[in-house]
C-alpha cells in the first residue's frame, strides 16, 4: 500500500538546537501508527512540518506525496489535533468546531455529527473553559474529524484521558484505521498506545531509533532472560556452550541469562529434552524496551 | 469567502466582543450626557461641536482592542494551529480578519454616533444650544472614520506583533499620547503620530493644535493601516507557527 505520510531526511534546526535530525519514516493507510519518543524528542516539530506550520531546514515532510500547502483540499486530506488546549476558552465546543467548519466550507450539520461521534453532544453549547481535559481531547479529535480526512495526525491524544476515555479513543482510532485511513498518534508513554497501535516509529533526540511493528520493537531485546528449569545445571552448561552468560538466581532451578534470546533458549532446551517451566524477559514490559531504546538519546537538548 | 465566514463566527461567538462594544456604548452615553448636561452654558456655547467627539479617545481604546483581539486571540489561545492548517494560504486569513475588523468597526462607529447624537445633541438642544447640521455631519464622519480605522489598526498591528498584551499596550501608547507626541517630537514629525492624526481626523475645534486637516489626518491613518496590514500579511505567511 502506498505511504500516506513520507518523511524524508527531515532536519529542523532552531538556532543552535537540532530539533529533528535527518529523520526518515513512512506511515501507511489502514493502520494506527504510534509516533513514540520522550518529551522534547522532536515529535511535535515533525508533525508541524508535515502540516506546513513550520518549514524544514532540509529534507521533506510529505502528505500524500506532496508538501502540505500543495494539497488541493487539506481538510479532507488531513485531520490534525496538535494540542487539546488550542481552543478559545470563551467559545462553546460547538462554536469552536463551527469556526473551523466555516473556514473549510463544511456544513454545520457535519459539526453536530462529529460532536455526536466524540460524545460531546450534551456539552456542545457549554463554554470550553468548563471542559475537562478529556472533553478537550474529544473536541480536538472532533475538529480533526470534521473533513472526514484520509489521514489523521494526533499529538498526544491520550494525554489526560481516564481509563474509559483511553478505551474509547482506542476503539475509535482502530475503527478509523480499519476504514482505510492512516492514523498517526504521538505519545511519550508507550503503555498509553500499546494496545492501539499496529506499528511504531520511535524517535529520540530528533533521530529515528526504529520503525516497525510492535513485535519488532521487542525483538532484538537485550534485557536479561529469566529461565526456570528442573535441570538448570544441564541447561546452563548448554547455554554457556552457545555463548550466553548465566547466573543462578537465588533458587537452584532459576537462572538469569544474558547474551541470548528467548527463541535460542527455548530451541536448545527442546532439542536436548530439557523441560522449561518459565522463560521470560526479566521485566517483560514494552516500557523498558522503549526506555532502553530512547533513554540514551532522549535527554532534553 | 470561507475564511471571512470563519472570522466573523470567531468574532461573534465570544462574549468579549459584546462586552467591549457594550462597555464602549455605556461609557460614551455617560460621558456625552454628563458633559452636555452638566457643563457651564457659556462653555458649551463655545465648544458645543467638541462635545460630539467627546469620549472618542475612550471609544478608540475599545475599538482598537476589539481589532487587536481578532488577530492576537489566535496566538493567545493557540487556535492559529487549526486556523492555518485549514487555510494554508495564511494571507487570506489576515485579509478576512481585516474585512471583519472593517465591518465591526463600522458597527461600533454607528453605535457611537447613535448614542452621541441621541443623548448629546438632544441634551444640548434642550439647553438651547443648536449645533449646525453641516458641522455635525463633518464631525461625526471624522469620528466614525477614526473608530473604524482604529479597529483596523488593531487587526493589522495584532497580525504583526502577535502578542496580545504587547499589541494592546502599543496601541494605547500610539493613540493616547495624542497631543503630547507633537510636543516631544516637534510638529513636523509629531503631526503624523497616530494619536495626532486621529485628533485631526476628528476635526473638532478643540483640536486647533493639530496641523493636519481632517482629510489629511484620515489619510495618514489609512496609510498606517495599509502598511502595517500588508506587513502583517507578509510576515504571517513567512512565519513559523510553533
Amino acid at each position: 500500500m502506498a505511504a500516506e505520510i513520507t518523511v524524508g531526511r527531515l532536519t529542523k534546526r532552531y538556532g543552535e538546537t537540532l530539533a529533528v535530525d535527518d529523520l526518515s519514516f513512512t506511515v501507511e493507510a489502514g493502520r494506527v501508527t504510534g509516533f513514540l519518543g520522550p518529551n522534547g524528542s522532536g515529535k511535535s516539530t515533525t508533525l508541524r512540518a508535515l502540516l506546513g506550520l513550520i518549514r524544514p531546514t532540509s529534507g521533506t515532510a510529505l502528505v500524500m506525496g506532496r508538501p502540505f500547502h500543495e494539497l488541493r483540499d487539506p481538510v479532507r486530506a488531513v485531520g490534525a489535533a496538535l494540542d487539546a488546549h488550542d481552543v478559545h476558552p470563551g467559545r462553546s465546543g460547538r462554536g469552536h468546531l463551527r469556526t473551523i467548519a466555516a473556514a473549510a466550507g463544511i456544513p454545520n450539520t457535519r459539526v453536530d455529527e462529529v460532536l455526536e461521534m466524540v460524545e460531546l453532544t450534551p456539552a456542545r453549547d457549554r463554554r470550553v473553559k468548563g471542559y475537562s481535559m478529556g472533553m478537550r481531547q474529544r473536541l480536538a479529535l472532533g475538529a480533526a474529524l470534521l473533513g472526514d480526512p484520509k489521514i489523521l495526525m494526533l499529538d498526544e491524544p491520550a494525554n489526560g484521558l481516564d481509563p474509559q476515555g483511553m478505551r474509547w479513543l482506542r476503539d475509535i482510532l482502530v475503527s478509523l484505521a480499519a476504514d482505510g485511513r492512516a492514523v498517526l498518534i504521538s505519545s511519550h508513554v508507550l503503555s498509553e498506545v500499546e494496545q492501539t497501535v499496529d506499528s511504531v516509529v520511535v524517535i529520540g533526540a530528533g533521530r529515528l531509533v526504529m520503525q516497525g511493528t510492535l513485535a519488532d520493537l521487542v525483538k532484538g531485546d537485550r534485557r536479561p532472560i529469566l529461565v526456570r528449569s528442573p535441570q538448570a545445571g544441564e541447561l546452563r552448561a548448554l547455554l554457556e556452550e552457545h555463548g550466553a552468560s548465566v547466573a543462578i538466581d537465588g533458587r537452584p532451578d532459576t537462572m538469569i541469562v544474558h547474551r541470548s534470546t528467548l527463541e535460542t533458549i527455548g530451541t536448545l532446551a527442546a532439542e536436548s529434552g530439557i523441560p522449561i517451566f518459565e522463560l521470560t524477559h526479566e521485566r517483560a514490559t514494552l516500557e523498558d524496551r522503549f526506555l532502553e531504546l530512547t533513554g540514551e538519546k532522549g535527554n532534553v537538548r | 469567502m470561507r475564511a471571512l465566514r470563519s472570522e466573523w463566527l470567531k468574532l461573534v461567538s465570544v462574549r468579549t466582543t459584546w462586552a467591549l462594544l457594550g462597555t464602549m456604548i455605556v461609557l460614551e452615553g455617560l460621558t456625552a450626557a454628563l458633559v452636555t448636561g452638566l457643563s457651564d452654558l457659556d462653555d458649551l456655547r463655545d465648544r458645543s461641536v467638541a462635545t460630539l467627539a467627546i469620549g472618542t479617545h475612550l471609544a478608540i481604546v475599545f475599538m482598537f482592542t476589539l481589532g487587536a483581539l481578532l488577530s492576537t486571540n489566535e496566538y493567545r489561545h493557540g487556535t492559529a494551529n487549526s486556523t492555518f492548517v485549514v487555510t494554508p494560504r495564511r494571507e487570506r486569513v489576515i485579509a478576512a480578519k481585516l474585512a471583519v475588523g472593517l465591518a465591526v468597526g463600522i458597527v461600533g462607529a454607528l453605535l457611537y454616533i447613535a448614542v452621541n447624537a441621541g443623548l448629546g445633541l438632544s441634551i444640548l438642544s434642550s439647553r438651547g444650544i443648536d449645533v449646525d447640521s453641516d458641522t455635525a455631519v463633518d464631525t461625526y464622519l471624522g469620528v466614525g472614520t477614526g473608530l473604524v480605522l482604529g479597529c483596523l489598526f488593531g487587526v493589522a498591528l495584532g497580525a504583526l506583533l502577535r502578542n496580545q498584551i504587547f499589541t494592546v499596550v502599543t496601541g494605547m501608547v500610539l493613540f493616547l499620547l495624542a497631543g503630547t507626541a507633537a510636543l516631544f517630537l516637534g510638529n513636523d514629525v509629531g503631526q503624523y503620530f497616530p494619536g495626532e492624526s486621529l485628533l485631526a481626523l476628528n476635526g473638532t475645534p478643540g483640536a486647533d493644535k493639530t496641523l493636519l486637516t481632517q482629510t489629511q489626518g484620515g489619510l495618514v491613518l489609512v496609510g498606517y493601516c495599509v502598511v502595517i496590514g500588508i506587513a502583517g500579511m507578509v510576515l504571517t505567511r513567512e512565519r513559523e507557527i510553533t
